[in-house]
């Protein structure tokens, strides 16, 4: 039971990760990132081939995740920044999709859909429980790290201005933002957030595959945020813990609603995820964290 | 290779045809309502599954099949219209987007907790295809051609001739105007959710006549459907027909000229390229 | 019946929670598990699967039990994804303590789950086919059906030839095994004077009619299918439509019953199928058929039953109900001589009075390698009359 928690925790802190990433780019900057589980793929990708294949350090490894990240984040949004934000929404999700292909098929560089197994995690693994604790405080430790750069990010002019941005990008230009760029920005960080996510949790579980990488990942954030609260790191946080702790509820729960298959139950467990997030829009927009200052000075 | 790019381009035209349905019922809800609705997947495997019981349950054939599966997704798009979209107006296209697309998997896991993952097929006889020379074009894929051009043109006749098409037409192109009109708003955006909805469950049944019912059919379509919306110009009508042709075309030359496997690569591809050379689409609007 | 266990199961699992230590006393049910993929790509399969082996824990249980103690199953979902697998088979072991998992399906999760396994001493019991998940350091902990691709690619190879075909034309989507499956078919046939060309296709299209025209233009006398049942729909009504004449060899797994029920029999008329089979004779597949009350079950199905009638005799011969017993006697219950038997009942009644068995499967003889590989298998070769799979041999 307790190694059941501390992998959960593990698990959790992965997608308060992504959880971050979506925070600043959705909930501060406006920009809705459907490929989130792109960015974690590429994050994954990157790190663990430059470790298990270049032989590079692990912490090497989590810095050229970042780089690719932040890379293919502005690549990505660069084309739609002056469009709808539904372009954009749109644009993220075949990307996401995109880079699930290219996984599967370049065999040479990503091992394919075999994936790549025994990534190295930085910390000896026959440590047995031990080696779970590490890797939590590892990631806990990264988790507050960016909470904490994010709060900082938020608060300062710069996140005020994509707040301003968010909330009318005509009045911000006129006001003298430079509105694209900073979505760039905005979008790019958000991007090698999710990045490093995926970097950490290839070298965890030490398999990565692209079929991890499904849109399901992305509604899982999604939900997540928006119990949390949009438009603060701290909500974000917490709202993961809370969407793993959700998750792992409704296996339970599917066990004792009777007269059910196992298949009606999985049906009955996605289907809890859907209507969970449809209630959060719907009664609780604004997370359990909402944000305290709603309307940013233009 | 002159005759595989022809008969590619051939393919691409019937496919793309089909694709148009579900492209345009996507593109419809964008162009009145506002917002990309993304259990546009979903609502054409209900779409799907509702044409499939017509036909295996009650011996309808395709014709009938079809409204029957027009009604259920649009009665599903109500439902997910005024369930889980409209509450949310007030915060905004995002919201509604993704409000749409937790309905979408909600959608999706009822039919698999009702129908079960096995696969359906419709029952239809399958034939041969007539050969002409060095091409060759099957007879169903004939049919769903026509069944789709019809849907079309039905849809033109309505925005059209018919007063509540011509409000939706007048809402999209100018919202404020329309109202100061006298159109009434909730009744046009019921409308266009039913339509759109609607189009896009006869587009799942006609993929699904073509493939096999399962609750993912509608999903894997969703990409090609949004790429098609997008080349158009999202809330294009004739866009997104001509989008879902030229993405049903270039899908196919795809695979002469690449990796086959890359399909979804060429769409992608495709939204990029459009967007950053000419983000209104050919035939777009609203990009702005 | 399924209501009661679940009950029983939840009733059992909150029990566990709360006193531990009391649950694991002598007596207290057997756990196992499953993770199968009950909603993703994998859906078509996962659901078959569990349901088998609720059957087979249910007659065990009727007759008594393992080592005296029930047998308890909990079934979770790995949504055919490595990640959700992951977290499902935390739960399994933690929480359940279950001592094996059965039925891990996608490669990919397969390779995701089984450092945990072997990690907290859980026997994992697969059907992936990709050759590298036999090769990872599992010392012992993992089990495999299905028979690896550089066998099944060179039978495919072989056959084609038998079939009196030189060209054959390979379709598949990207999958652990294409690569791998092709280039071994590629050598059988070539030493046969053949030849093989590969066409790696994206199995979410919903029409596979260029795919096909281009298939064609090589002229192929076979078409080999390499995909899953929902992909390989589409491909064979494509293939069917242009006109084909020429011959088509496909897995048991994709043209299954449930496919050839969902396509015109014209379609499915003549197709070839290869299966993993034990002997002939054998009364393995019929348990199987009466089970998922059809003439022809899936292969997965027929593997999955191997593995829970596998961990529950070796768990009797362990006198063990836990992992580390599975792992060090299933090889005493699935190989070495003794009384030959093809399910857990009659198996267990043999190891209690302390005799020796050797169990033959429905998918197989089941004999393991130190690697985890099957050893020995046949093939049923089948094929596709009037909407029926007939058998032509064993071999």
């Amino acid at each position: 039971m307790v190694s059941y928690i501390v992998f959960l925790l593990v698990i959790a802190g992965i997608y308060a990760l992504l959880a971050q990433s979506l925070c600043l780019a959705w909930g501060v900057t406006g920009l809705v990132n459907l490929g989130l589980a792109g960015f974690f793929a590429i994050g994954a990708y990157a790190s663990a081939t430059v470790v298990k294949w270049g032989g590079a350090p692990v912490p090497l490894g989590l810095l050229a995740a970042l780089a690719a990240g932040a890379i293919a984040g502005f690549v990505v949004c660069v084309s739609t920044l002056r469009l709808r934000d539904d372009y954009l929404a749109i644009v993220t999700l075949g990307f996401a999709e995109a880079v699930r292909v290219v996984a599967s098929n370049e065999i040479w560089l990503t091992g394919g859909t075999d994936g790549i197994s025994g990534i190295p995690a930085g910390l000896p693994r026959d440590w047995g429980q031990g080696f779970h604790l590490a890797s939590l405080a590892a990631v806990s430790a990264v988790v507050g790290a960016v909470w904490l750069a994010l709060r900082r990010l938020v608060a300062s002019p710069w996140g005020r201005a994509l707040r301003a941005v968010r909330e009318d990008q005509v009045v911000a230009a006129v006001a003298g933002k430079r509105v694209t760029r900073l979505k760039a920005e905005a979008f790019a960080i958000s991007a090698a957030i999710a990045a490093l996510a995926g970097a950490l949790y290839g070298h965890y579980t030490s398999y990565i595959a692209p079929e991890i990488f499904q849109p399901l990942v992305t509604i899982y954030v999604f939900l997540a945020v928006t119990a949390g609260g949009n438009g603060r790191p701290t909500g974000a946080t917490v709202g993961a813990y809370l969407l793993i702790a959700f998750l792992e509820a409704t296996r339970f729960a599917a066990e004792v609603v009777p007269g059910v298959s196992a298949l009606q139950a999985a049906a009955l467990r996605e289907m809890a995820v859907g209507v969970a997030l449809i209630l959060l829009l719907r009664f609780r927009q604004r997370g359990i964290f909402p944000e305290l200052n709603q309307k940013a000075p233009a | 290779m002159p005759e595989a790019l022809i008969q590619a381009l051939i393919n691409g035209v019937i496919a793309g045809t089909i694709l148009a349905v579900p492209a345009l019922g996507f593109t419809a809800i964008f162009a009145v309502l506002n917002y990309p609705n993304f259990a546009i997947g979903a609502l054409a495997t209900v779409g799907a599954y509702a044409g499939w019981v017509g036909n295996t349950a009650f011996g309808l054939p395709m014709a009938a099949a079809l409204p029957v599966a027009f009604v259920a997704a649009a009665l599903a798009g109500l439902a997910v219209q005024w369930m889980a979209v409209k509450p949310l107006e007030a915060a905004g296209a995002l919201m509604m987007a993704i409000a749409s697309l937790a309905a979408g998997l909600v959608l999706e896991n009822m039919l698999r907790f009702g129908f079960g993952n096995e696969l359906r097929g419709f029952d239809l006889p399958l034939l041969r295809d007539w050969r002409f020379g060095a091409f060759r074009v099957g007879p169903q894929q004939v049919e769903n051609f026509v069944l789709a051009l019809a849907c079309m043109a039905l849809l033109w006749a309505f925005l059209r001739f018919s007063r509540t098409g011509r409000a939706m037409r007048a809402v999209a192109d100018n919202r404020d105007l329309a109202l100061l009109r006298g159109v009434d708003p909730v009744r046009v955006a019921a409308v266009t959710v039913a339509v759109g909805a609607g189009l896009a469950g006869m587009g799942g049944m006609l993929v699904g006549l073509d493939t096999s019912v399962d609750p993912l059919v509608g999903t894997r379509l969703v990409l090609s459907i949004f790429a098609a919306a997008v080349l158009g110009g999202l809330g294009s009508i004739p866009g997104a027909v001509a989008g879902a042709i030229a993405i049903g075309v270039a899908e196919e030359v795809a695979v002469l000229a690449f990796n086959p496997a890359y399909r979804l690569v060429v769409g992608f591809v495709a939204i990029l390229a459009v967007l950053t050379l000419r983000p209104a689409g050919l035939f777009g609007t609203r990009a702005g | 019946m399924t209501l009661l266990t679940r009950r029983a199961a939840f009733a059992a699992g909150t029990a566990m929670l709360a006193v531990p230590s009391l649950a694991r006393a002598q007596g207290a049910p057997i756990r196992l598990g499953t993770l199968t993929p009950l909603t993703g790509a994998g859906g078509p399969y996962g659901p078959v699967m569990a349901n088998c082996v609720r059957a087979v824990i249910a007659e065990v249980n009727a007759a008594g039990g393992v080592l005296g103690r029930q047998v308890q199953l909990v079934s979770e979902d790995d949504q055919t994804n490595p990640e959700a697998g992951v977290r499902a088979a935390r739960k399994l072991i933690d929480v359940d303590r279950v001592a094996a998992i059965m039925g891990t399906w996608a490669s990919s999760v397969t390779t995701a789950v089984a450092p945990l396994c072997w990690e907290s001493r859980t026997f994992l019991a697969t059907v992936s086919g990709a050759d590298s998940i036999t090769a990872l350091p599992h010392n012992g902990w993992l089990v495999r059906t299905q028979p690896n691709t550089t066998l099944q690619g060179r039978k495919f190879g072989e056959y084609v030839l038998e079939l009196g075909a030189k060209r054959a034309f390979f379709m598949a989507p990207q999958t652990p095994f294409t690569q791998s499956q092709f280039t071994n078919m590629k050598v059988a046939l070539e030493r046969g004077g053949g030849s093989a060309d590969l066409l790696i296709y994206d199995a979410n299209k919903p029409s596979l009619r260029t795919e096909v025209d281009q298939a064609l233009r090589a002229r192929p006398e076979v078409i080999v299918l390499g995909g899953y049942t929902p992909d390989s729909t589409v491909l064979l009504r494509d293939i069917f439509r242009a006109g084909f004449r020429g011959k088509l060899l496909a897995f048991a797994y994709s043209v299954n019953q449930q496919m050839i029920g969902s396509l015109p029999h014209e379609v499915t008329e003549g197709i070839y199928t290869l299966a993993p089979s034990p002997a002939e004779g054998s009364g393995g597949f019929d348990r199987v058929k009466r089970i998922v009350g059809s003439d022809n079950p899936d292969p997965y199905t027929c593997q999955i039953y191997d593995h829970v009638n596998l961990v529950l005799m070796a768990m009797a011969a362990g006198r063990d109900g836990t992992g580390q017993a599975i792992r060090d006697s299933i090889r005493r219950v699935s190989q070495g001589g003794g009384e030959r038997v093809d399910n857990a009942v009659d198996g267990l009644r043999i190891v209690a009075a302390g005799g020796k068995v050797d169990y033959d499967g429905a998918s197989g003889p089941c004999d393991f390698t130190d690697a985890g590989d099957i050893s020995d298998c046949r093939f049923r070769y089948e094929q596709v009359r009037a909407g029926r799979q007939t058998l032509l041999r064993i071999a």
